[in-house]
Formats: C-alpha cells, sequence, structure tokens
C-alpha cells in the first residue's frame, strides 16, 4: 500500500512555452502598437516599413511601395530568417491545418496567427520568439474548410485574434497576456471562426464562419478596449425584413442560409463603408429547399461602419447551386476619378462595382473554363448546369473551390493591374438531398473534385477587364499574391515554389522551393532599412476541395523571411 | 454486433483491455470515465491518475459541467516514469511525473466540446496515455444565432 507520503511532490504544471529555451525576460515585446491607431491604420501607406493591417491598407491592395528589392536584384533574393512552428500532440483538425496567416509587422515587432488557437510575436529582424498565446481548441470544433487562421489586427496596445471556437481574444501585444475575450459563434450550431479581424475606428470587426452547416452568416463589431458588442449584421434577412423575399415564405430555409462573413472586409473612410463578400447558401448544392435569389448570399454587401446596416449590395450568383462564395476580397481602386471596387468571384468572372452605390461597371469572365451558366457584361446570370436531379451526376467548371478561392488578389497603382491567382479545375455533383440537422454539415449533394486536367496561372487584368498577361502553373495557384514598388508580383505554387514575377511582363524572376505548399498571404516590411518578404508556408486546409490531387501532400508548418544579402 | 454491457467483456476477451496482448499499448478510449467536482464559487477539481501497468489515464474521460478554472490532482501510481499535456486557454500546461509522484495543475477551458490530454514522451500517446477533457454546456445567449430553435440529431 503506498501512502501519500510515499509520494515525490511533482509540484504545479507550468506553461509549456517556458520550455522553449527563451532567456528570462526575452519574453516582452517593446510597445509598438500602444501608438498604432485608427488614423495611422487609415494612413497606413505612409508607413510602408510596416504591414499595420490585413491588407496592408484598408482598401484591400496586397501592395507596398517598398521598392529596395526590385526587378533587377530580386534573382539575389535569399533567405534571411525562418520560423518554426511546428506542433505537439493532438490538434483539432489535424489532418486539414493549414499556414493561412498575413504577417502584421509594427516597428519591428511581427505578430503572427497560426492553427488551432496559436498566436506569435516574433523579432520581425531575426525570427526569434518573444512570446506565444495558445487557445484550447475543443478537439471536437466543427471545422468545414479546416484548422486555419488568416490573421491578427492590432491597435492601441493590443493584438486581436479569433480561434475556431468563434472566440475574439484580445492579448497585451507586449506579453500575450489576455485583456478580454468574447464568444461571438455557436459552436453547437456548427459556427466557427477563422477571420483575420479588422479594426476600424474604435471597433473590431469580425465574421462568422460554418456556412457549410446551415447557419445564419453574421458581422460583429465591439469595442476595442472593452470588448463590448457594437452591433451584428446578419447577412440573411428574418421574414419581414428587406431581402426576405428572396427566401421560401413558407418553413426555415432563411435560419439555415449561410452567407457567412469568412473573409477580411475592406473599408472606405469617405463612404464610411465596409464592403463584405458573403459565403454561399446552404444548403450548398440543394436548390429546391430555398427558391429564389437567397439574398445576401454570394454578395459584395456595403455596410455602414457605424450602424451595421446595410446600404446596398451586388448578387454574384443568384440562387448559387454550386458552392461559389462571394467571400472574396473587394479591392478598392479609382479609375477615370470614379470610386470602383474590384472583385474576383469564385464564379470565374471578375466584377467592378461603383462603391459609392453599388452600381454595376463591368463583368468580365478571368478563367478559360466556365460551363456552370453565363454571366453578361451587364450582370444578368443565366444558369446552364447544375445538381437538379436526385442522384444525377452533373459536371461545371469552376468546381466549388471557384475560379479563384479566398486567396487575394492583389492591385498595384504604379502598373493599375490586378494580380489574380487562378484556379482552373472542374467537379462534378450529385444531388443527394438530407434533412437538416443543427451541427451536421449540409450540402445537399456529394462532391467530387477533378484531381487531373486542371491548369492554374497568375494572371494580370487591367480595371476594365482586360488581361494583360499571363505566368500559367501545370496547378492552380492557391496562394494571394503580393504587389510592391520594386513592380514585383509575389506568389506561391501548391508545390512549394514561391515565385517572384516581373508585374508589368509576367516573366518569373525568381523562385524558391519552400518545401511545402503555398496557401496563405504573403506580406512585406522593413527592419532598419533592410526589406523583407514574409511568407507562410504550410499546405493543407480544404485540399479536397480545391486541389485534391495534392491531399496527400506534406503540410509544414514555416514561416519563410527572405531578404537581399547584406553587404560584406 | 455488440452491445455496450458486452463491451468490457469483448475488451477483456481480445486482449484489447491491457498492455501487450492483442495491442502492443493500451488501445484509446478504453479507460474509465469521471466527473469533476464543482465548488459553491463554480471552481471545479478532479483527481487523475495513472494505475500501475495500466498505461491509461483514469480518468481518460474527465467531464466537466461547464466551461472554467479546473484544479486537478495527477497522481502517477505506476512505476515508470511519465509526463502530462493539458490544454488551457494562455498555454498548454506541462508537468513531469516521475513514477510515484503527485502534482497539480490548474486549467481554464471555456467549452464546449472536448479537449485531449496526454502524456508527450517517449510514445505514451500512443501507447495509451491519451485522454480526454470533456466541458459541457452551450455557447452564452448573446452569441448564439437568431433563428428559431433547429432539429438536432
Amino acid at each position: 500500500m503506498t501512502t501519500s507520503e510515499d509520494y515525490v511532490d511533482a509540484g504545479e504544471a507550468i506553461d509549456q512555452g517556458n520550455l522553449s529555451g527563451k532567456m528570462p525576460g526575452g519574453e516582452i515585446a517593446p510597445p509598438v502598437t500602444a501608438a498604432v491607431t485608427y488614423e495611422r491604420i487609415l494612413n497606413a501607406r505612409n508607413e510602408p516599413h510596416n504591414w499595420l493591417t490585413y491588407y496592408g491598407a484598408y482598401d484591400g491592395q496586397r501592395y507596398s511601395p517598398l521598392d529596395q528589392i526590385n526587378t533587377e536584384n530580386v534573382k539575389r533574393l535569399v533567405p534571411a530568417w525562418v520560423f518554426q512552428a511546428g506542433t505537439t500532440g493532438l490538434i483539432a483538425g489535424a489532418s486539414t491545418y493549414s499556414f493561412e496567416a498575413a504577417p502584421i509587422v509594427v516597428d519591428g515587432i511581427m505578430f503572427l496567427t497560426g492553427w488551432d488557437g496559436w498566436i506569435w510575436a516574433l523579432d520581425a529582424k531575426t525570427g526569434v520568439e518573444i512570446w506565444r498565446y495558445k487557445h484550447a481548441v475543443p478537439f471536437d470544433v466543427s471545422l468545414c474548410c479546416g484548422n486555419v487562421n488568416r490573421g491578427c489586427a492590432v491597435a492601441q496596445g493590443k493584438v486581436f485574434f479569433v480561434t475556431a471556437n468563434a472566440r475574439l481574444i484580445a492579448l497585451d501585444a507586449t506579453n500575450g497576456k489576455m485583456v478580454w475575450a468574447k464568444t461571438y459563434g455557436d459552436v453547437r450550431a456548427g459556427e466557427s471562426a477563422t477571420v483575420a479581424p479588422l479594426i476600424v475606428k474604435n471597433m473590431v470587426i469580425v465574421g462568422s464562419s460554418g456556412g457549410e452547416f446551415g447557419v445564419r452568416g453574421h458581422l460583429d463589431a465591439f469595442d476595442l478596449e472593452s470588448g463590448e458588442h457594437q452591433w451584428r449584421c446578419y447577412m440573411v434577412p428574418k421574414p419581414g425584413e428587406p431581402g426576405s423575399e428572396t427566401w421560401p415564405a413558407d418553413g426555415e430555409a432563411w435560419a439555415r442560409g449561410g452567407a457567412n462573413c469568412w473573409v477580411t472586409s475592406t473599408f472606405d473612410p469617405e463612404t464610411n463603408l465596409l464592403y463584405v463578400g458573403t459565403g454561399n447558401p446552404a444548403p450548398d448544392f440543394d436548390g429546391e429547399v430555398r427558391e429564389g435569389d437567397n439574398l445576401y448570399t454570394d454578395s459584395i454587401v456595403a455596410v455602414d461602419a457605424d450602424s451595421g446596416q446595410i446600404r446596398w449590395h451586388h448578387q454574384c450568383t443568384p440562387h448559387d447551386l454550386w458552392d461559389y462564395d462571394s467571400i472574396a476580397e473587394n479591392i478598392l481602386f479609382e479609375k477615370d476619378g470614379r470610386k470602383l471596387l474590384g472583385h474576383f468571384d469564385k464564379n470565374g468572372y471578375f466584377y467592378v462595382v461603383d462603391r459609392t452605390d453599388g452600381e454595376l461597371v463591368s463583368v468580365t469572365p478571368f478563367v478559360d473554363r466556365i460551363t456552370w451558366g453565363a454571366v453578361t457584361r451587364d450582370g444578368r446570370v443565366t444558369a446552364k448546369l447544375y445538381p437538379e436531379k436526385e442522384g444525377e451526376p452533373v459536371h461545371f467548371y469552376p468546381g466549388p473551390a471557384g475560379a479563384k478561392e479566398w486567396t487575394h488578389a492583389s492591385y498595384s497603382p504604379k502598373t493599375e493591374f490586378f494580380y489574380v491567382p487562378v484556379q482552373d479545375t472542374g467537379a462534378t455533383a450529385t444531388r443527394r438531398r438530407r434533412e437538416f440537422k443543427e451541427s451536421i454539415p449540409y450540402w445537399g449533394a456529394g462532391v467530387q473534385v477533378d484531381a487531373e486536367d486542371m491548369a492554374g496561372s497568375i494572371s494580370a487584368f487591367d480595371g476594365n477587364g482586360e488581361e494583360k498577361w499571363r505566368w500559367r502553373n501545370e496547378l492552380p495557384m492557391c496562394a494571394s499574391t503580393l504587389a510592391t514598388g520594386g513592380d514585383l508580383v509575389f506568389a506561391g505554387e501548391a508545390t512549394g515554389e514561391f515565385n517572384a514575377l516581373d508585374a508589368r511582363s509576367g516573366e518569373l524572376l525568381w523562385q524558391f522551393q519552400c518545401g511545402s505548399g503555398h496557401h496563405s498571404n504573403p506580406t512585406t516590411y522593413t527592419v532598419e532599412g533592410r526589406q523583407y518578404i514574409a511568407v507562410p508556408v504550410g499546405w493543407g486546409g480544404w485540399a479536397e476541395g480545391f486541389l485534391p490531387g495534392m491531399l496527400g501532400a506534406g503540410h509544414g508548418s514555416a514561416l519563410f523571411v527572405f531578404a537581399l544579402p547584406e553587404p560584406a | 454486433m455488440t452491445t455496450a454491457p458486452e463491451r468490457t467483456d469483448l475488451l477483456k476477451e481480445l486482449g484489447l483491455d491491457v498492455q501487450n496482448h492483442a495491442t502492443l499499448g493500451r488501445v484509446l478510449g478504453t479507460g474509465k470515465i469521471g466527473r469533476a467536482s464543482e465548488g459553491s464559487d463554480g471552481r471545479m477539481q478532479a483527481t487523475i491518475r495513472i494505475n500501475e501497468d495500466e498505461l491509461m489515464w483514469d480518468p481518460s474521460i474527465l467531464v466537466m459541467p461547464h466551461g472554467g478554472d479546473i484544479d486537478l490532482e495527477l497522481v502517477n501510481d505506476d512505476k515508470n516514469t511519465h509526463c502530462a499535456l493539458l490544454p488551457s486557454n494562455g498555454d498548454r500546461k506541462f508537468i513531469w511525473l516521475v513514477n510515484h509522484s503527485r502534482g497539480r495543475a490548474t486549467l481554464n477551458l471555456d467549452g464546449p466540446g472536448y479537449y485531449w490530454y496526454s502524456s508527450p514522451t517517449g510514445n505514451d500517446e500512443g501507447r495509451g496515455l491519451t485522454g480526454a477533457i470533456v466541458v459541457l454546456g452551450d455557447a452564452p445567449p448573446e452569441a448564439r444565432l437568431d433563428r428559431p430553435d433547429q432539429p438536432q440529431p
């Protein structure tokens, strides 16, 4: 018989991060975000040494004027440092985790999110970890499309990010300690969160994930100091609300309608509008249970930033039967003095819209194969191929991952070109009706995405929708592009290559094999006058939906940071 | 077909309830289930043991009535050294558990759902020392969707 006196005292369990080789005192970051205000983010273009907000600036251009690395010297680009995130033990969605973040950099400090509730503060010059925070994510959390997170936001001394169990968390940016946390989704309903928050004025803006589980998508705003909820904007109207006439009058299809906002909005301070892309309707492929256009699914929605009220919308795919979310970024630009936005939709068309009132300016296809239907230049939609009869397979292009997935196009105000990562892949959907049950995937079809006969490209378009050049690839391009003042476009491949293209011609100028596929958002910054290009690398996520032929590829979990060699 | 009452007998018959019979180690999910106790202030408490030669957590499924803070007592009655890596908001909690040792861990989990815990040394995880902490409850009312009650499985 063992008595209590016989036991060795093992003490108190400690934070695992204390066993990471860090020197005592090295876990405190300088207070670089303390002075990051709305005004600074508004003028982010004036401090190109930083990458202050998800897209680099509110306009969503994913453009940096930095030009130290340029078309002449990019061939000398080499790794400056690598951060290996790694994993220990089991994680939720272990098979589908992917490194999708956009690194945020403020005055030499990088803030980076991973999968499964991870966020790190790193020295942006050396890659040394300063602090880490790990939120406990339930192993059984509903993940429609992978264990992923797209990044964080910073302001007024804090760093904000969401977790897969639908929490918005504010940390002290100097030490990674929690300041406040709010639950803004219901995991028992199948809601989750993957979006990079956006700071607008005194608010943190976030959207929900879970459209494949038949939820009701929403956008939320929280006070960045207190965490107090400011407003919620549902993207599927209740009966009696504007747009509800586009849903069946009887039943509860609206309550399960989808339209999640799982990608970060852009913002125009002059119109005071957030430009939000909304997700697919639910069920994805069975339209008979949701007759009508199904607003505001698959739409570009303009939301008043102060009130959370919808001001205007443009629906890209009414009564979607192909899983064509319109969650893609809405890039703000001006042409001939007109305030416009550009949007590359999953349905294969490039939309240009007047961002003051939503008037459609032009619609142009940006991928070679489009068979699901046709959209005329004035926006009229005609469906052609869709899963209509129970059990009858229907093949269409593009597949449900879209001609461009969530990953972002960029826009260079120097060249006035958009640079879009294109996926040219089809799929077969066979309608299989199922009853709705809360927290159970709600698709309405069996879907098999093509694993052969596919292509991809980085394609450059002007604001008129005219293609200017195309850099072709055998596989679809599944990572965001980055445009720079050095007339470069950076684009990662699914097979691990990280490429620099000439922004004016599309010529491949430099390439580096990163050892795992790209499905993230590269950013750029400078520290002490040296320009760096940072790219998270880690293949995964919803690979069965956009590139099933690479389901067996290694995952990886490294952040690569490149720079020109330092002078000897 | 196997019914629940037969499960224990069948595990024993097939040699799946101990080490190095049917399997090399201890198959996951063959352990016991326990409930955390709750104080008047809502703080929870439980004891988790590693019994001699069983190579599983006892309980291997620990159920918390709701999200919040829980104080664990961790006891290693095995004749081998193990450790524990436990989920908690902020960072995972780690403790070495040499043979015949006892330690403590305080966790914060904001549930609902289940979270894994394990002994990440050698291949303790693969050989049986992987367990789950289940947090009951719902999302707070303000976080739920504005819609009628929906059918559930």
